[in-house]
């Protein structure tokens, strides 16, 4: 058969070592796999253009494809080749989802030379916990959800969002209820999820929507704070006319504070966070914890960046005026300033 | 804009303890088991409520025909108690469908119960009685909520004329929902064990 040497470009990472020979496209082996790997690079270019339709289509080939390639495997080819067949095989399920049929693939580069099986370069196609978002992601929105895939996506996440979750609550038990309400409002629209997009900063999205339908609705009143939202574009006055030096001068090392008084420090922080209106405190969060740019906070909440930007600058002055009131402290480090 | 640096500093290392101090990470059997919908948990109540609010249309027709009083047309709908499920009415006072979102205020004409500041609105197709979304409706004034959620694209085309007093292609099946109380155990036992 006659071949065009060149490298078949595959934007995917685990087939970037894939290299085949392009080929007039045949139905045989060396057509099929350059023609998987093509349509698995469009499929990964549709996925990071947000297209999910698409992608899942180009998937969908790219597996076929792989699959037919795998069936036509003879005596001729060499372990090599088989290998890279079922490394884009299984690619292209875990693309696709199709866990099982990924872990059927696995099962046979241990047929075809256990050495490749336990071998180091396998291990992220083995290792569910290694697997990206977007393959987790994938499996997820399938009927049935594949729980391996959740319970690793759940284990990555858990923790940022607790601990959002507790800054927007500031108690640990809301904290948990509300980090799991927005597991649980996710695995709703669990179909509608985008693999290719940014699911941590999605679930935090999810988790302060929510915070914020509470604390709307325990204020029963339109309008979150509006009181307080009227005043935050005005320039607040410092005690001192806002020329208060940084606290960090006199915290050398947070990490080399002693148990005790780390344990102070963190009331204190809680204390001020809590003198926050929940608005302040929400996008402070979404500014520092979630880095979303002003602009991005923005475009949620409907306000220009440079409100934003006034709001953080508002937050982080009441932050430190909170911080360095004496008679509000328990750290004898802060309350020293 | 120029950071004051510690300030920053000093949030993420509180945050970083949160995490440390976090409890364990539900498992997916959990986590799946706690995010079924209300009408798959218990399927009966939801038949139930929804033949009811679905027949209503019979019940209601003159009203629908009437010129409407505050609000348009009134959707029926039904409150689902913990003993018995309520029927009553919801006059849409505001619509609005943009970006695949809806925006909706509504009048109830009873109390969903229990002092509800927020209830789980369930949006089932007037003819089918066919699931159409769910979404949080928020308390604003006396007996008033209103909804500001994410609708299907398909669904956000097909409801893009209505009007405020057209007739609506929904019924509502409204439940009162629970507070975030902080109420949930975060002890280390495991999370399999607990009921949904």
């Amino acid at each position: 058969m006659s071949t065009v040497i060149c490298s078949l470009p595959c934007t995917h990472w685990f087939c970037q070592t894939l290299r085949f020979p392009a080929a007039v496209v045949t139905d045989d082996v060396e057509g099929l796999l350059p023609r998987a790997i093509g349509l698995g690079a469009s499929g990964a270019a549709a996925r990071k253009a947000g297209d999910e339709w698409a992608a899942d289509g180009f998937f969908r080939e790219a597996l076929d494809a792989a699959r037919t390639a795998l069936q036509r495997l003879d005596d001729r080819h060499s372990p090599a080749t088989r290998l890279d067949v079922l490394r884009a095989g299984i690619c292209f399920a875990l693309d696709c989802g199709r866990v099982e049929e990924a872990q059927t693939f696995l099962a046979q580069v241990a047929a075809v030379e256990p050495a490749a099986g336990a071998a180091e370069d396998w291990a992220p196609l083995r290792d569910v916990d290694a697997w990206p978002d977007e393959w987790l992601v994938a499996a997820v929105r399938r009927d049935p959800p594949v729980e391996s895939a959740l319970d690793a996506l759940a284990e990555r996440y858990w923790k940022p969002l607790f601990a959002r979750c507790q800054f927007l609550t500031l108690d640990r038990n809301k904290a948990h209820d509300l980090a799991q309400e927005a597991w649980c409002r996710v695995l709703r629209a669990r179909h509608a999820l985008r693999p290719g997009g940014n699911f941590p900063a999605y679930l935090t999205a999810v988790a302060t929507n929510i915070w914020r339908d509470w604390h709307r609705s325990a204020r029963r009143a339109g309008g979150m704070a509006e009181h307080r939202l009227a005043s935050l574009d005005a320039e607040v006055a410092c005690d001192d006319g806002g020329t208060r030096s940084c606290l960090g001068d006199a915290m050398p090392d947070l990490n080399s504070i002693a148990a005790a008084e780390q344990r102070l420090l963190m009331l204190d922080v809680d204390h001020a966070l809590a003198q926050l209106s929940p608005l302040l405190r929400e996008i402070l969060v979404s500014r520092f914890l979630a880095e979303e740019s002003c602009a991005e906070i923005g475009r949620r909440h409907g306000r220009s960046e440079q409100t934003i930007s006034g709001w953080v600058r508002q937050g982080i002055r009441e932050l430190k005026h909170y911080l360095a009131e004496p008679q509000r402290c328990t750290s004898p480090r802060i309350a020293a300033r | 804009m120029t950071l004051p640096t510690s300030i920053v500093e000093l949030l993420r290392w509180r945050a970083a303890q949160a995490e440390a101090e976090a409890p364990p990470a539900p498992r997916a059997a959990r986590l799946l088991r706690l995010g079924r919908p209300w009408w798959e948990v218990w399927p009966d109540r939801f038949r139930v409520a929804a033949a009811r609010v679905t027949a209503r249309h019979v019940a209601y027709g003159h009203a629908m025909t009437a010129p409407p009083g505050r609000g348009g047309h009134p959707v029926p709908a039904v409150i689902v108690r913990e003993r018995d499920d309520l029927e009553t009415c919801a006059r849409v006072l505001f619509l609005s469908l943009r970006d695949d979102r809806l925006r909706l205020r509504f009048h109830l004409e009873d109390d969903v119960g229990d002092d509800a500041a927020m209830c789980d609105a369930t949006f089932i197709a007037a003819e089918s009685a066919r699931v159409l979304f769910d979404a949080r409706a928020i308390r604003s004034a006396e007996n008033e909520y209103r909804v500001d959620a994410g609708i299907p694209a398909s669904l956000a085309d097909e409801w893009a004329p209505l009007r405020v007093t057209d007739r609506k292609p929904f019924r509502l099946i409204l439940r009162a929902a629970k507070p975030l109380d902080g109420q949930s155990e975060i002890s280390t036992r495991s999370p399999d064990l607990t009921s949904s």
